[in-house]
């Protein structure tokens, strides 16, 4: 290493980035002005809100047979004193749907019989998530259904107050009838259960804190780092600042280094920054903290948070000097951030996993390991050797990727701005293969905020039909269509020997095993809580269907639509990039970040590797299809019959994967065969 | 097939290919085994329509890429065992490499200078020099990205040849350039010349190689086809004009 020359790279990439005047405005001055603007403008929207609310009187109707009691009910609670602000007229309609739609009313209670209030309960019982809180309505009973427009923001605040009302008036009137049949005391009062925390105030703070304190600075780092990457290498290419520097006397690692130090510093001086800034609105009360917020943190916390952070900044810059490395232009670059934005703050939730503790094998995954580490030490319970160990890891993965982004500059490809053009000329496939990253990370993109945001997909079915239907079938034949693709070669659409489906279906009970297995021995490393593996399970095959619609929707309609956009675009646009191994993982990444519940990332993408090595091996999509539908299927048809494979022998395990292992030789030996041919 | 280069010429290039695979188009070899030297003093042409070769050629001369095969000796150093020897005695200059909009002429003379270990003691003086010599002493404290495109072409000149090197490569430096801007491109170069420097110089104008080159390579499809004086090509081919001379080799005896 020449140090000279690295002193006077790193002196000028500061030099160009402080001179930007890009960078200066997003990465100083917008923060600083919005943070408070954004703050003030909140707090403004809440009080003219609750203002709003207070002032308003919800208009309503009442219908059904048991509506002159629900009138009683209202009239007794609507002037207690938790419902004194909430003023309520009731108003004669004829029909109380069409009065929501045109706004003549806030909301409407729809008294229920007793068979159609057994008929909603039944609904719910089936629309509901294992281990919620919720309790599902009795039958025998006649009920009471609070109906309104989500979409007026108005009306579901009274909507939920006249359902909070009702919810006190059902629990006053029971007790009521409790104790005028002779319950002897109040009924809140058997077995009142109080609790006594023993941690302190800073000990919860740090808690709280410890869990997004990571994921907070990731966002920071990666944000403020891109701003500097983008221009520190995709900008210079697009200028052609690059070429000039690499034709001087200065090594390509001096030149990778410099640049990896600089974004390095911008990533750490913005965080710096805007851990100021919040430091500044808590002084000045713009941001106000809760009241039992208390952090005490002694110097020694400081420095091991620091020394913490300081090598994951290093890393998640050398992950950005790469992603600039490898964007063409500005531009593609802003496009390419985007995947690694998401991609660290998926492990930088770790510490949001109940009981993850850094003495596990969380302690080799770079940055969920500090996000573990971080909480640990936020909450007083630092764990020194794990420190060492996290610190460790992360640096060796900060230098590994230092070093990778040295060797990119070394490539011709990445350097020679003219190389980059054919494609983009030729359009096509070459062209397809450039940008393949791009189109996933717009479909998930759509499929993250569609679910977050559109009502209509809350529900697992819409879900799946909205992804497999529109985003991956549609947007592959999109794809297609866009690129000219040829199908037969993407899809792989030759014949195939039999033995190779005989094997695949051979493998598919196996692998429910070998998974089961796999996630016992991981589950030992990162526990998860029982709990959500249930909400989970519930989520994926929800029994409110029948079995030949849960058949179609979840197991026939993925295996189809899924197998055409990952193991058939996505393998066909990275068919050149990465070592088969690698492209299996990465792909089987991908295919588990599309199934973002945080829980069923691991499962699925476990799933989506052996799905796309069988691709590769039989060179089609089509076996991959037929295990994918077979797999889905047989875990349905074990829901639905609540078969559990939780408590095998090991003999049935050692058989499990012999039986996988043997039908991947089958599928390998018949796949190769079948390719050449 | 040329003959083999003298060890002892400043440049040397023995072999030299350059393949890249492309899917459609299989294996292209853009620069296919070529051979020749550059003297002291000289002003070297490779003269050849695009695509013909020349930028692959120069920038592998340049180590931005590497070679498929063969090799080339600059002043001793081969740019595959010693790329860095290579570029600190070497200026590039092309129409692709650009400036940094946002350093000042001075402080870009001033980096390149550095950055290619001219002796920290001698660096002002050095830039002093070229502003003096470029004539652009009025904008040497002005921001690259405010100067005009043959303002920005003289610091660019001056910044290649910052750390004195002693050869100085300029792929096809008129690209894009006004008259005047190419003229004084043109006086730049030959003033290098005669300062004993070794000239490599790319071009697909005719009458630039003519006026400017003592030696003219005739580059097609990634071969030499031919490679001597103006006066030696036209007793080769009996043809007066370089670009019937050109054609001739290009296309063959009419």
């Amino acid at each position: 290493m020449n140090w000279a020359a690295l002193r006077l790279l790193y002196v000028h990439e500061m030099r160009m980035v402080l001179r930007s005047p890009r960078t200066i405005v997003i990465a100083l001055v917008l923060p600083a002005v919005l943070m408070p603007l954004m703050i003030s403008g909140s707090r403004l929207i809440q009080q003219r809100q609750t203002i709003r609310l207070d002032e308003t009187t919800f208009e309503y109707a009442v219908t059904g047979p048991w509506a002159d009691q629900a009138r009683e009910l209202i009239k007794s609670y609507r002037d207690s004193a938790e419902f004194m602000s909430f003023d309520v007229e009731e108003r004669e309609v004829s029909d109380p749907d069409a009065a929501l739609r045109d706004g003549r009313l806030h909301f409407y209670i729809r008294t229920l019989d007793v068979d159609e209030g057994d008929k909603a309960a039944k609904q719910a019982a089936e629309a509901s998530v294992a281990g919620l809180d919720q309790p599902l309505p009795a039958t025998g009973v006649p009920a009471l259904q609070v109906v309104y427009l989500g979409s007026r923001e108005i009306a579901r605040a009274g909507a939920e107050r006249m359902t909070d009302m009702m919810r006190a008036a059902r629990r006053n009137e029971s007790y009521a009838i409790l104790i005028a049949r002779g319950f002897p005391s109040h009924p809140d009062g058997i077995l009142a259960t109080t609790n006594d925390n023993l941690a302190t105030e800073s000990q919860i703070s740090g808690s709280n804190l410890g869990r997004f304190f990571t994921v907070v600075l990731v966002v920071w780092i990666v944000a403020a780092g891109s701003i500097a990457a983008m221009d520190i290498i995709a900008g210079e290419k697009e200028r052609g600042t690059l070429e000039t520097l690499i034709t001087t006397g200065a090594g390509r690692t001096e030149i990778a280094t410099a640049k990896h130090l600089a974004i390095c510093t911008v990533g750490i001086a913005i965080t710096f920054m805007q851990v100021l800034y919040a430091l500044v609105y808590i002084r000045l009360r713009v941001i106000t903290l809760p009241p039992e917020f208390a952090i005490d943190l002694s110097a020694q916390s400081v420095l091991q948070l620091f020394i913490l952070f300081i090598p994951l900044a290093a890393a998640i810059a050398a992950a950005l000097l790469i992603v600039s490395a490898y964007a063409k232009t500005y531009k593609e670059a802003q496009l390419q951030f985007f995947p690694l934005f998401m991609g660290s703050l998926v492990p930088s939730l770790a510490a949001v996993i109940p009981g993850l503790k850094s003495r596990s094998i969380i302690s080799l995954v770079p940055v969920a390991n500090v996000s573990v580490a971080v909480r640990e030490v936020l909450t007083g319970r630092p764990d020194h050797l794990m420190i060492g160990v996290t610190v460790a890891v992360m640096s060796l993965t900060a230098g590994l990727l230092i070093r990778y982004s040295a060797k990119l500059l070394a490539r011709e490809d990445i350097v020679v701005s003219t190389q980059h053009e054919q494609s983009a000329l030729e359009g096509g496939d070459s062209l397809f293969q450039r940008q393949v990253f791009r189109w996933f990370a717009v479909l998930w993109a759509v499929t993250f905020a569609a679910a977050a945001n559109v009502p209509q997909l809350q529900s697992p079915l819409t879900q799946v039909l909205f992804n497999e239907v529109v985003i991956f079938f549609g947007a592959s034949v999109f794809m297609i269509h866009r690129y000219r693709l040829d199908v037969r070669k993407v899809l792989g659409i030759r014949r195939m020997p039999w033995q190779i489906f005989a094997a695949v279906l051979m493998a598919v009970p196996a692998a429910q095993v070998v998974a089961v297995a796999f996630f016992r021995i991981v589950s030992i490393f990162i526990p998860t809580p029982g709990d959500l593996l249930r909400q989970l399970a519930k989520q994926i095959a929800p029994t409110s269907l029948p079995v030949w619609q849960m058949i179609l929707f979840m197991a026939l309609l993925p295996a189809v639509c899924e197998e055409l956009a990952f193991r058939g675009l996505l393998l066909h646009g990275l068919r050149h990039r990465f070592h088969p191994i690698v492209r299996c993982l990465v792909i089987g990444i991908i295919f588990g970040v599309f199934h973002y519940t945080l829980f069923r990332i691991a499962p699925t993408a476990l799933l989506g590797v052996i799905l796309t090595g069988i691709a590769v091996m039989t060179g089609s999509i089509l076996p991959g299809m037929l295990f994918h539908a077979a797999n889905n299927s047989l875990a349905i048809g074990m829901e639905s019959a609540n078969i559990s494979l939780s408590r095998l022998d090991g003999f049935t395990y050692a058989t499990a994967i012999a039986v996988f292992a043997l039908s991947m030789h089958v599928i390998w030996r018949y796949g190769k065969q079948a390719r050449e041919n | 097939m040329q003959a083999e280069p003298s060890r002892e010429a400043p440049v040397a290039v023995c072999n030299l290919t350059k393949t890249f695979l492309d899917e459609s188009r299989g294996t292209i070899h853009a620069v296919d085994g070529i051979n020749f030297e550059c003297r002291e003093s000289e002003v070297f042409g490779l003269l050849g329509a695009n695509g013909a070769g020349k930028t692959t050629t120069l920038r592998m001369l340049s180590t931005i890429i590497a070679p498929s095969s063969g090799t080339a000796r600059i002043l001793g150093h081969d740019i595959v065992k010693d790329p860095a020897g290579v570029r600190r005695n070497m200026g590039f200059f092309s129409a692709s490499t650009a400036l940094y909009p946002r350093l000042t002429a001075r402080e870009t003379i001033e980096f390149f200078a550095r950055i290619n270990q001219y002796p920290k003691d001698k660096v002002e003086a050095r830039v002093d020099a070229l502003i003096e010599r470029f004539g652009i002493s009025e904008y040497a404290g002005v921001r690259v990205e405010k100067l005009s495109t043959g303002m920005k072409q003289k610091v660019s000149i001056a910044r290649a040849v910052a750390h004195n090197p002693r050869i100085v490569i300029f792929d096809e430096p008129t690209s894009g350039l006004d008259v005047l801007n190419a003229i004084e491109v043109h006086h730049a170069i030959r003033e290098l010349r005669d300062d004993g420097r070794t000239i490599i110089f790319s071009t697909h104008i005719m009458s630039e190689a003519e006026k400017l080159c003592d030696r003219i390579a005739i580059i097609h499809k990634g071969r030499i086809l031919a490679c001597d004086t103006f006066a030696g090509l036209r007793e080769i081919t009996g043809l007066h004009y370089l670009e019937d001379i050109f054609l001739r080799f290009v296309r063959g005896p009419a």
